[in-house]
């Protein structure tokens, strides 16, 4: 085949040409929907939401998680373009893990020492490091199928973000049902089950996105 | 060739939002660009297979193109997809390559000469697509046949026709990276 004549079939395909950042809010928002009405029905809301919303450490769970979700997932965009690994800037996902480590070790330094251990195993620790996990599979996905429909040329990075996106927006999600109220106990245990969500969906991205 | 080489965001911009003669003039500007890395790179590779590589490369645009995003520059997309495709595509005939974005800068573009060497890989893969597919691929492309005419040819509609083109370039590449593997 010559290629003018491949030129010639290529231009005469004007399908599919939607922008990715619409791909990637196409499947995002309907998984979250689905997560978070998971949430509701199983576990539900935590009566007391709305006070939990003006209690400074319960409102920092909700910003640190969603702040890293939504970081990334404004990362996973820049990775599906194929000059998006020169142009990515991954500071601001650490500078979100340092304020969540000194919000740590603040709580660390404020709370009792006879409170410590209670605060830290808290009385949900299995159900937070089952459901994080759980509420990530459809937004991560998401993220993952619109960057296969991307162009990255980081397969390892991009699924790196894919799960730390979606994992944080779910952990935020989570967040609703969740009463641990104290940074000793949603630092490391949110941490741990985001930690585990995005190792998996490095691990994936690797070899899901090459193309 | 005109000069053209100076509105390619313009042309893609065009093409992207469905202009169906942007995106060959698109196409017909960045290609001697292309070609004149693909051959600088080669290694006495021979012209035929380098023009293998050249569409493949053209393929993995078309199907990408979506990823530029509009009002951003468009060379430092097309090198990056380039160069991804290319290193895999060398890699794919045992050469391990290296491709510094540099090189396109300095890289001259390459003229197909007068009668542009005929490819053979690409002919390979459209016959392994299913019957249908691979009679409309040969039809728009190597005939210059319309929607309308090729649907005529098949007993389809030319949304059909449309939707079935599409398919058949997405199942090109799907076939290539199967055949590389």
């Amino acid at each position: 085949m010559k290629t003018e004549d491949l030129i010639r079939a290529l231009a005469a395909d004007t399908q599919d040409t939607r922008p990715m950042v619409s791909r990637m809010l196409m499947v995002l928002v309907p998984a979250m929907a689905v997560s978070l009405a998971a949430l509701w029905l199983v576990l539900g809301f935590r009566a007391d939401l709305a006070e939990a919303l003006r209690i400074p450490n319960s409102v920092a769970r909700f910003a640190l998680t969603g702040t890293l979700g939504l970081l990334s997932a404004r990362l996973a965009l820049v990775l599906a373009r194929p000059e998006g690994r020169d142009e990515v800037r991954l500071w601001p996902l650490f500078a979100v893990a340092a304020a969540a480590l000194a919000l740590l070790g603040w709580a660390y330094v404020t709370t009792p020492a006879d409170g410590l251990e209670m605060a830290v195993v808290g009385k949900t620790l299995t159900t937070c490091l089952v459901t994080i996990p759980l509420l990530s599979i459809l937004p991560v996905t998401a993220i993952m199928w619109a960057l296969r429909q991307g162009a990255t040329t980081a397969p390892v990075l991009a699924g790196f973000v894919a799960g730390l996106g979606g994992a944080g927006l779910s952990a935020a999600i989570y967040a609703l049902h969740c009463t641990e109220d104290s940074p000793l106990f949603y630092v490391p245990w949110y941490g741990l089950g985001i930690a585990g969500v995005t190792l998996v969906s490095t691990v994936i991205g690797s070899r899901l996105l090459r193309w | 060739m005109e000069r053209q080489s100076d509105d390619w965001e313009q042309l893609l911009t065009a093409a992207n939002a469905g202009d169906s003669r942007a995106y060959t003039r698109f196409l017909h500007a960045v290609s001697p660009v292309l070609r004149g890395v693909i051959r600088a790179k080669s290694g006495g590779l021979g012209e035929a297979s380098c023009e293998d590589v050249m569409q493949e490369v053209l393929l993995a645009i078309h199907l990408k193109r979506h990823t530029w995003q509009a009002g951003l520059p468009v060379r430092p997309w097309l090198y990056a997809i380039t160069r991804y495709k290319v290193i895999d595509a060398f890699r794919a005939r045992g050469r391990r390559i290296d491709l510094p974005i540099e090189d396109f800068v300095d890289s001259l573009a390459a003229d197909p000469g007068p009668d542009p060497t005929e490819a053979a890989d690409m002919a390979k893969m459209i016959g392994m697509l299913e019957g249908r597919s691979a009679e409309i691929v040969r039809k728009i492309g190597m005939e210059g046949a319309s929607f309308a005419e090729t649907g005529k040819a098949l007993d389809m509609t030319e949304g059909a026709v449309r939707v079935a083109l599409h398919r058949a370039l997405k199942n090109l590449a799907a076939l290539r990276e199967r055949h590389v593997k």
